[in-house]
């Protein structure tokens, strides 16, 4: 079949075009019609949707195609945001699917996994998936989501175009069909994002609007104490010893409390300037008083952030900018940035076991990677140096042939919500690769490749462990009151904490007295506003006005 | 631009709030958590309990002038009524027709009757409640003052419209059933308690001030509220049979011009207000600015 694919794409496109009379433009009440017509059995078919934009319109025009005609679809949903993407397999239309992540989904996608409704070819990083669609996973269609398109079909993506451009490349240059849904067909797009010509067919979406999930928005009034005390170990601990200015937060309250104590503690610190200063990120509205305060020189964003349209705009030197003024966005460049030139990676997890290996899967809730592990991995491939890669680099090796490394930082709390203990000597995506049969349990961040853990218990800084042994009472002896953390080794844990391999607040001279939210820049949204001068526009889920 | 955030009253404990309120000094506690006052219904349930049942009570000065003063703790139970925690505030109020103070300064923060000792909790707030009435009857001002994270719902909503004058900043919300009990029972089409704006806009405080049953709109500031309650003590309030009569004509009317609408928005453009959506963006003062230039209210 690989053979033929330009002959199968002609044909297709052919019984197509009769529909449309030979336009690019479809009507909505015949887009069922058309997918039929550009979708045969067995075709990999995919599917615009990551953890925030979703082809919604598209997704639901797949439950008109007949199971009887089409069928053992593979599907490729680099994230499973809907349920109709996993109601396409209880119809009988798909059959595998390949994909990155499944955060909205998780808990139905596990159950079909135990009730084998599902066949799951693997599990993939953003950046990985997408390598794949220009290797074994061609895709035979796919199913895009844009703002605007022109009855050319050239299309504009606006600051959510994410993963689009990954997609097409890999689709039209590869003799798959390309379909983008639109919120609207227009006379003339702001900003061509996707040159007609990569296009096969557009349609206006009746909803206009696309699914859009504010993912990354993290409301300040929700942060502890815990959470300050622990950003304040990090900035002192971290942050002022190795400067490092390149770095990627992930999307956690623990995180956001360091955002918003940049202007604040991270003042005090003397940071400003010296670190810190380039970073890949979604538009966090926490970062707002740092921009403001002038801490940062860009953000390169894998994806938007429903409500920062207006800010992000405002800010060009700082984020990418079109000619038209709107943001522009692409996960592919962003993962890549994050995963080659960010000096250190800042995430949070849901379970660490005493190696450091991590993992966001619980039994009853099937997530997947994102781009977690491409940000929380030393890059082998990486060549140019930076302070703080070669001190973190010399850390590691004590001496020898001169290498670098990145800083990989996990900030966690010993015991969270309903006293669930997140160190475990098991972690649970080990059962459920055994229940799923999986050759490979889904880890997220590999302890080896992790640098530093910290928790309300102080930094545990694995780069200076010499053995598994060492890592390994390195972090029980962070683990606080969790099992992990009692059975830890009470002499070697004083041995490494003479050794400066775990430092408890005191030893970084803090007090934990200071930890409290008045070291935050921004209590709560509203203030988030306020510093914004008006121009973050949040949704209305996160207003308490 | 610069901003810099201030105190916030929203988070403060309810002894912080009194620490706000009072004269530096003056608080004298009656019934302290040393003396151990806690449920003794809760052991049962396996829910740990706190010495004082949620509610700080006692007496003291305000720019120099005596007080009762009450704090609840939305912190715990969400400053829910329970037995103990109803009778040490209806003490406090009875205790006050003789000490005879210049006010009593309740800061709510309650989410109603404690479900978990709840016939107990309901006539504890009915206690509460006649005892605000004779306090009034004795001319005795009973000022409230709502900005927690809680608000003031079920009973707690009752007994603060009880009171003869309420301060609320635009955080605090003010109701008899809560979002997500309305939206229980009438439907998600009725009510989206998940739509934090549309809860806000309908319940929060800057609503509540624009229908006049919050008196005194602040910001959630602690120097706001004490300010807007020594403002308060210099006011006189008429409790009468005649004052109630005409209240209650005013909320018929009320009923009768927006007991139609279903959209806050559309309430305040009958209000008068050209362009209510810009309402929930304002400041305090802005919307205070707002109402005097024409804005009814």
């Amino acid at each position: 079949m690989t053979k033929n694919r330009k002959a199968l794409k002609q044909q297709k496109l052919s019984a197509a075009k009769q529909l449309t009379s030979g336009l690019k433009t479809v009507s909505a009440d015949m887009i069922g019609e058309l997918l039929g017509k550009v979708i045969a059995s067995g075709n990999k078919v995919c599917i615009e949707g990551d953890n925030q934009k979703q082809a919604d319109f598209l997704s639901q025009a797949l439950l008109e195609l007949a199971p009887d005609e089409i069928n053992n679809l593979h599907m490729l949903i680099s994230t499973i945001g809907l349920p109709e993407q996993l109601d396409i397999f209880d119809m009988g239309l798909a059959s595998k699917i390949d994909l990155a992540y499944a955060g909205p989904q998780g808990f139905r996608m596990a159950r079909m996994l135990r009730e084998k409704q599902i066949e799951v070819g693997n599990i993939h990083t953003y950046n990985e998936l997408y390598a794949r669609y220009f290797m074994d996973l061609r895709p035979d269609v796919c199913l895009l989501c844009g703002v605007e398109a022109d009855s050319d079909g050239n299309i504009y993506m606006n600051g959510s175009a994410e993963d689009s451009s990954a997609i097409v490349e890999a689709t039209a240059f590869q003799q798959g069909i390309v379909v983008v849904q639109v919120n609207r067909i227009v006379d003339k797009v702001r900003r061509v994002d996707i040159p007609a010509d990569w296009v096969d067919f557009v349609v206006e979406s009746p909803r206009h609007k696309f699914h859009l999930e504010p993912l990354f928005t993290r409301d300040p009034a929700q942060i502890t104490e815990s959470m300050v005390l622990m950003g304040m170990m990090t900035m002192k601990g971290i942050y002022a010893k190795y400067l490092p200015r390149t770095l990627n937060h992930g999307v956690g309250f623990n995180t956001a409390a360091i955002e918003l104590m940049l202007p604040t503690y991270g003042e005090e610190l003397g940071l400003k300037g010296k670190a810190l200063t380039n970073w890949v990120l979604n538009p966090h509205p926490t970062m707002i008083p740092a921009i403001e305060e002038g801490w940062v020189e860009s953000i390169i964003p894998p994806g938007s952030e429903l409500g920062m349209e207006k800010y992000v705009e405002a800010n060009p030197d700082i984020f990418p900018i079109g000619a038209d003024g709107s943001l522009r966005s692409s996960r592919l460049f962003a993962q890549l940035a994050g995963h080659y030139s960010a000096d250190i990676f800042v995430g949070a997890s849901l379970q660490i076991d005493a190696l450091g290996n991590s993992s966001t899967v619980t039994s009853e809730r099937m997530t997947g990677y994102g781009g977690a592990p491409n940000f929380g991995c030393d890059a082998g491939g990486r060549r140019h140096t930076s302070d703080a890669w070669l001190q973190a680099g010399q850390e590691y090796t004590g001496g020898g042939l001169p290498r670098g490394r990145k800083l990989v930082v996990q900030i966690v709390e010993t015991f969270q919500q309903g006293m669930k203990e997140t160190f475990v000597e098991n972690l649970d995506a080990l059962q459920l690769a055994a229940d799923a049969t999986f050759p490979l349990p889904p880890i997220m961040i590999y302890g080896e490749d992790v640098s530093h853990i910290v928790t309300e218990e102080g930094i545990a800084n694995l780069l200076l462990c010499r053995t598994l042994e060492e890592r390994e009472q390195a972090i029980r002896g962070v683990a606080g009151y969790t099992k992990v953390g009692m059975k830890r080794d009470k002499k070697v844990v004083a041995d490494l904490r003479s050794r400066g391999i775990i430092q408890r607040p005191e030893d970084l001279g803090i007090s934990k007295l200071r930890a409290t939210r008045d070291m935050l820049s921004a209590r709560n949204i509203k203030d988030l506003v306020r510093w914004s001068d008006g121009l973050y526009n949040p949704p209305s889920r996160f207003r308490n006005w | 631009m610069k901003f810099k955030i201030s105190q916030s009253y929203l988070e403060a404990t309810a002894r912080q709030r009194i620490g706000f309120i009072v004269d530096k000094g003056s608080f004298k506690e009656i019934a302290p958590p040393s003396e151990k006052p806690a449920s003794p219904h809760l052991d049962m349930f396996n829910i740990p309990k706190s010495f004082g049942d949620g509610v700080i009570i006692g007496e003291a000065e305000i720019n120099g002038r005596p007080v009762s003063i009450l704090a609840q703790e939305g912190k715990f139970m969400g400053g829910a009524f329970g037995e103990v925690h109803s009778a040490r505030i209806t003490g406090l109020l009875r205790r006050s027709l003789n000490t005879k103070p210049d006010a009593v300064v309740c800061l709510w923060d309650s989410g109603g009757v404690r479900l978990q000792e709840a016939n107990a909790g309901e006539i504890g707030v009915t206690e509460i409640m006649g005892a605000i009435f004779d306090l009034k009857a004795t001319g005795i001002p009973v000022i409230a003052a709502v900005g927690g994270s809680c608000g003031c719902f079920g009973g707690a909503g009752i007994i603060t419209g009880c009171c003869d004058y309420v301060i609320a900043s635009e955080e605090a919300r003010i109701g008899i059933s809560g979002p997500e009990v309305i939206e229980t029972t009438m439907g998600v089409d009725a009510f989206d308690s998940r739509d934090r704006a549309l809860v806000w806009r309908t319940t929060g405080g800057k609503n509540r001030y624009l229908f006049g049953f919050v008196k005194e709109l602040v910001e959630n500031c602690p120097e706001e509220f004490r300010s807007a309650i020594c403002s308060a003590m210099a006011k006189s309030f008429k409790y009468s049979l005649k004052n109630l009569e005409a209240m209650q004509e005013h909320l018929q009317e009320r009923a009768d011009k927006f007991g139609s609408m279903d959209n806050t928005f559309d309430i305040w453009k009958e209000m008068g207000f050209n362009s209510p959506e810009a309402i929930p963006e304002m400041t305090v003062a802005e919307l205070k600015s707002t109402v005097q230039a024409g804005g009814e209210k």
